[in-house]
């Protein structure tokens, strides 16, 4: 198998990357505080600290697809979509994606944004069959397949890895292994310590990546993307990493507050803006910029789901039938 | 007109649909080498591996990724080859299928068009996992429409129409039928959803059915005629958009009603069609509404058994006397 294609990002990528990493964060804590005051009427899983996703996210082409998991904004932002429209339907809000129907089961097709499986696994078979439409119209675009360690264990899973690589599908299969399912540490059910052996069991490469490490995230996934694009089927990425929040906001926190502090210290953001600032892609002045420019981005998105309007009742009985 | 097995109208109005639209492609187990037999036979020799994709033995895949490939603009059918065997993927045909547009809020305008076939029924000593005719489990639940056909002509008309519809339709053939000849045209047609066939006009008792339970009450109407009470027989064709107003209608003529239905009582067709009607014409009605369906037990294997379980010729005259 070709090792893949893989080129440093250039000066202005990395700025751009380093910018959705700011602007998913900024998202997420204005998500959260809405959670905690109850305007986001569901619940809300918080992908803080799990942002080095967007190292396979943002290098993805406008016509690319994407599954996710339950867990975090950078899906939405990496691809493009607008806060304003996410934030409005977490709140319920007719102006939202969906209108107010999913919460947080998002989908965004304009973005390659496919939906979200309640079932954390069922999204697996889909990233499938969009996989099957490139292939049939004998495209080169990608499918990238989120999922949690947890996931891996669903049958769903496999038989989907299993499908891809028989039929040699473009699908990056990216498993961000945060170590936990809920509160119970991965040991307990993952009779493996790394996903990515999962790999070998359908016959493609397997690797181990420092999740929290954008740039080798980058690197490693630019190499599966290429491939796949290139009609040599699936990959497995296994992105190390860790949920800086509890398992659903407002919720119980289990784990080892020593080990939460561990992990704050490489948090992916810290340290790519370390390394942007030392490498002088950065300054000092720019980052600041940066993190203003987002948060008058989330104040607008604060404010436009705030006085957005709920969905009159009568909307409930539509949309079901096309 | 010719007459053809309802899986070579089928087979036909598959190689047709393909031939019309690109995006059609058909997905399930054993597709090739083809067998010479069923709905799918010959295909991937026209069409080819990719849109006749033999899949592994996953229905989870098959269910689900014509999921996936219908949001990204193509018209998957599913070979699922029994009802039985489709609960592997409930979660991709119920909960995806059915309910991913609704939640999603139409999103961008998307839209599920998805053919799942599914074959149904007993009376073939297959015992309890392979004689299923789950209609009732699939019809509460929100988001499918469900074709049932009874002919040949009715299963191609039905079929384009399937595959055509932009939402997840649900196609229920019976093994009984599978091989059952009758006419069907030359010309291309389709057949509506939504829209009922009286196969038998009668006067005193009305029975609604569907599939091979057509077939059985056609019998028991004949036997029933020599006996002076006179039966008529409406075929919904399709569950989900049922044609209400049909079965209504005849109900005003007749002010009696009988559901046959193959799949366990409990919760299922006879209990829906029984309480719309009430519903909607209870003062038409001159008798408590009868049902015939299994009496919720798994179909057994042994031939006395079965024949024990299912509807015959002889329960369903029994519930048609009933009412009398």
């Amino acid at each position: 198998m070709d090792g893949g294609r893989s080129v440093e990002p250039t000066f202005v990528e990395k700025r751009e990357l380093y910018t959705l990493m700011v602007r998913s964060r900024a998202f997420e804590e204005t998500a959260a505080v809405f959670a905690a005051d109850g305007q986001i009427p569901g619940s809300w899983l918080s992908g803080i600290g799990q942002e080095g996703t967007l190292g396979v996210i943002g290098q993805l082409r406008v016509d690319d697809y994407l599954t996710y998991t339950h867990r975090g904004a950078y899906c939405f932002i990496g691809r493009g979509s607008d806060p304003k429209r996410l934030l409005a339907e977490l709140c319920g809000k007719r102006t939202g994606y969906c209108k107010g129907k999913g919460g947080r089961h998002i989908a965004d097709l304009e973005h390659g944004v496919l939906g979200k499986s309640g079932t954390v696994g069922g999204h697996a078979p889909i990233a499938v069959g969009a996989a099957t439409a490139i292939q049939n119209r004998g495209g080169d675009q990608v499918v990238v397949s989120l999922f949690g360690e947890g996931t891996s264990n669903r049958g769903t899973t496999h038989s989907s890895m299993n499908a891809a690589a028989v039929w040699g599908l473009p699908v990056v299969w990216v498993c961000e292994n945060n170590g936990y399912m809920g509160n119970v540490p991965a040991s307990v059910y993952t009779a493996v310590p790394d996903i990515a052996d999962m790999a070998g069991g359908y016959g493609m490469s397997g690797d181990v990546v420092d999740g929290n490490d954008v740039l080798a995230v980058h690197e490693a996934s630019q190499r599966a993307i290429s491939r796949a694009r290139a009609g040599q089927g699936p990959s497995l990425l296994e992105l190390k990493t860790y949920r800086l929040r509890p398992f659903g906001e407002g919720g119980a926190d289990l784990r080892d507050p020593q080990e939460i502090a561990a992990w704050q210290e490489r948090d992916p953001i810290d340290r790519f803006r370390a390394h942007l600032l030392d490498a002088e892609v950065l300054s000092d002045a720019e980052a600041r910029s940066i993190g203003e420019e987002t948060d008058r981005e989330m104040q607008a998105a604060r404010v436009f789901a705030e006085e957005s309007p709920f969905p009159a009742p009568a909307e409930a009985f539509v949309d079901l039938y096309a | 007109m010719p007459n053809l097995t309802m899986e070579q109208a089928m087979n036909e109005a598959l190689r047709e649909e393909m031939r019309r639209d690109p995006s059609v492609y058909v997905v399930g187990l054993g597709l090739y080498p083809s067998t010479g037999a069923g709905a799918t036979s010959g295909l991937v020799e026209e069409f080819g591996e990719l849109r006749v994709r033999s899949a592994p033995m996953s229905e989870t895949v098959i269910a689900g990724s014509c999921v996936g490939a219908a949001l990204v603009g193509m018209r998957p059918v599913a070979e699922l080859h029994l009802a039985d065997f489709a609960f592997c993927a409930l979660d991709e045909i119920l909960s995806k299928a059915g309910k991913w547009r609704y939640t999603h809020g139409a999103n961008d305008g998307m839209t599920l068009p998805i053919v799942f076939l599914e074959g149904i029924g007993g009376y073939v000593s297959a015992a309890s996992e392979h004689s299923q005719s789950p209609l009732g489990l699939y019809w509460h639940s929100p988001g499918l429409k469900i074709a049932v056909p009874t002919t040949p002509h009715d299963a191609k008309g039905l079929l384009k129409t399937a595959v055509r519809d932009d939402n997840p339709v649900l196609f229920f053939t019976h093994k009984l039928l599978t091989d059952e000849e009758g006419p069907v045209p030359d010309d291309e047609y389709l057949v509506p959803f939504g829209v009922a066939e009286i196969r038998r006009e009668g006067d005193d008792v009305t029975v609604v059915a569907t599939s091979y339970m057509v077939n059985l009450t056609l019998q028991a109407a004949e036997d029933l005629a020599s006996r002076g009470v006179s039966v008529e027989v409406v075929d919904p064709r399709t569950l989900e958009p049922l044609d209400i107003e049909a079965i209504v209608e005849s109900v005003h003529k007749t002010g009696r009603l009988v559901i046959v239905d193959e799949d366990t009582e409990r919760c299922g067709v006879g209990a829906e069609i029984g309480a719309q009607v009430m519903e909607l014409a209870f003062e038409a009605l001159r008798a408590p509404v009868g049902r015939v369906a299994n009496p919720n037990l798994p179909v057994p294997y042994s031939p006395p058994l079965e024949k024990a379980v299912l509807p015959s010729v002889a329960t369903i005259e029994a519930a048609i006397l009933a009412t009398l």
